[in-house]
């Protein structure tokens, strides 16, 4: 463990209590993020990506979900263990957040512009003129056009880019030394979504900002992270550097992942995609051994009955699978 | 909300509604002014005076007098003021305890939930001016007492109301995202969840507007409410309901005035609520 890391998750396990059934959506996930890095946490849907960015922010609703072990060090300290009272000054402070759906995320009732200030209000003393003139800078800086006017708009009146933007604008209004963004260009059409990674590209730049990057678009993960940690059914499958991750893909679950991204003008109407066979396990009915073993091509005879540890299999490189234990 | 209000013009029932309303509140607030005569004040030589249409009728006393003398007008002009004090008082004690309690159970459900909304089912659950008499007789007959009453009554209607909304908007991205910021959950509760709960709650308000005035006059007519001499509608119609086959204008002018006052907050309610609710929406 380095000390200098921002964002040091150890084990956590996030689990929901559903009567008597038990969902591990989170299971001994451990990871780690350095000042200024991006991680990006890939995965399908359902495999706990969100509920981990969700611990971070402790934000996992309370019943059924609860943090039943771990540690989330941020800063050097244990945010599992912090007061409801300690988490409100890390939120949208420290550690903020860039939600899926810029159409729902934004309070309907209020202005944009007062979205923003709220941010800025929560955690700082200023003045409202200087509060007015933070606004309309952090609206220039996410390339709002015509930033003097637009905070005076309701989110209804303005387009989906235009709201992931305000969303980016309400993170980063205090300075956070982690950005968490829970699939942030996924309900954005593929124009405004490079862009909107651009501006993060940028951004992050500027303030060096550590981002925790969710989605299940390997291409995005190739253009912004440096890191790439692997989720499959609440657990950790591989967890690399982005260039080994895709140069040299271990977990038989990442290779199917990379082999089922269409791939323009290569052998087009000559050969199917390939995908990966059946679905997603439910987590209150999965398979024994290895949770990946019901679908995978190179399983064994020990895949159904051990459950595998992840381990190194070169530096920065760890999957979690007996064919490399 | 510019759609909804100009849905809300096109509407010539709950325009009816609202001339009505604004009427009713030029009156109560003007009435010193309008009113004729002093409407407590008692003339032997005048008493049962009827409206000038009738035979024996003068403009002095436009709608007559009671079996007292008091001119009828001047006493209708100030039970506007009464009518419309005791249903804004009543019905803001209801919005406010009904939307504390239900805003706070229908964020944090759970056992609070289950609580404070079973002990509004038990409220729910009485006949409500059978509730307002029990709790007039307990404190005693005044029109403060009535007015608590019948806000007492209300509370539920409103918590209800207001869980249901707060329930919905709960399940919403932008509550989340507000948590996400690190707002206080007071901050959240009441400045980001309950402005978007506002349509159904102004739609309930002015619904029990007319309810609150039904019920007060109710309350008078018991004897539980307003006391003598104060010139409350329903009291009005208690004092001269045994003159009805003699001088049946006594009882029926505030019994008139009362039905137009209900009327025109229904009115409004229900065009509010046409314009307000998506759904109704042609």
């Amino acid at each position: 463990m380095d000390k200098d890391n921002l964002l040091d998750i150890i084990e956590l396990r996030t689990h929901f209590f559903v009567r008597d059934w038990i969902a591990k959506a989170v299971d001994n996930v451990s990871i780690t993020l350095a000042p200024g890095q991006t991680l990006g946490l890939v995965g399908e849907s359902g495999c706990g990506k969100s509920v981990t960015a969700h611990s971070i922010m402790r934000l996992i609703p309370q019943p059924p979900g609860k943090i039943v072990g771990g540690k989330i060090l941020f800063e050097g300290k244990d945010l599992v263990q912090a007061s409801e009272k300690q988490m409100r000054k890390v939120r949208g402070n420290r550690i903020s957040m860039i939600f899926q759906e810029p159409m729902t995320s934004l309070n309907p009732v209020f202005t944009v512009g007062d979205q923003v200030s709220e941010v800025i209000e929560l955690h700082t003393n200023i003045s409202k003129k200087e509060l007015k003139n933070r606004v309309v800078e952090m609206f220039k800086k996410v390339g709002i056009p015509d930033p003097e006017k637009r905070p005076h708009e309701y989110p209804h009146q303005m387009s989906g880019g235009m709201r992931q933007r305000v969303m980016i604008a309400m993170a980063l209004a205090c300075n956070p030394r982690l950005m968490i963004a829970d699939e942030p260009t996924t309900a954005l059409d593929v124009t405004i979504q490079a862009q909107i990674l651009d501006l993060m590209n940028r951004l992050k730049s500027e303030t060096g900002a550590a981002i925790l990057f969710i989605t299940h678009d390997l291409g995005v993960i190739a253009e912004m992270a440096q890191m790439v940690a692997v989720m499959y059914a609440g657990k950790i499958v591989e967890y690399a550097d982005v260039k080994t991750l895709f140069e040299n893909p271990r977990h038989p679950y990442t290779i199917g992942l990379m082999k089922s991204i269409p791939v323009l003008g290569n052998n087009m109407g000559l050969a199917r995609l390939q995908t990966i066979k059946g679905s997603v396990p439910s987590l209150f009915n999965l398979p024994r051994g290895c949770y990946f073993s019901n679908r995978c091509p190179d399983v064994f005879k020990d895949c159904m009955t051990t459950s595998p540890q992840i381990c190194n299999i070169s530096k920065n490189h760890m999957v979690r699978c007996l064919k490399y234990a | 909300m510019l759609e909804q209000l100009s849905q809300l013009w096109r509407n010539k029932t709950a325009i009816a509604g609202l001339i009505i309303i604004v009427v009713f509140i030029l009156v109560a607030i003007f009435a010193p002014y309008i009113s004729p005569h002093d409407p407590i004040e008692t003339s032997l030589y005048d008493q049962l005076k009827p409206p000038f249409w009738y035979e024996g009728g003068t403009t002095k006393n436009y709608l007559g007098t009671d079996d007292l003398g008091r001119d009828i007008l001047s006493r209708l002009i100030y039970g506007a003021r009464i009518s419309l004090m005791v249903s804004v008082i009543s019905v803001s004690l209801a919005f406010f305890f009904g939307t504390l309690i239900g805003a706070i159970s229908g964020y944090k459900k759970g056992w609070i939930d289950n609580i404070v909304m079973r002990m509004m089912d038990i409220i729910l659950s009485f006949p409500y001016i059978l509730l307002a008499i029990v709790i007039v007789a307990y404190l005693g007959p005044s029109l403060k007492n009535a007015m608590i009453a019948i806000g007492i009554t209300y509370v539920p209607r409103f918590a209800r109301i207001v869980r249901g909304s707060v329930l919905e908007e709960c399940e919403k991205d932008y509550v989340t995202a507000a948590r996400a910021i690190g707002a206080s959950e007071f901050r959240i509760i009441f400045l980001a969840i309950l402005p978007n709960c506002m349509g159904p709650l102004i739609v309930q308000t002015t619904l029990n507007f007319a309810s609150a005035i039904l019920d007060a006059a109710a309350l008078s007519f018991l004897g539980l409410g307003a006391q003598p001499p104060t010139p409350e509608w329903g009291a009005m119609i208690a004092q001269s309901r045994s003159l009805i086959l003699r001088a049946s204008w006594v009882m029926t002018l505030p019994g008139l005035a009362i039905l137009f006052a209900v009327l025109g907050f229904n009115l409004l309610g229900d065009g509010l609520r046409d314009a307000l609710d998506p759904r109704m929406r042609d």
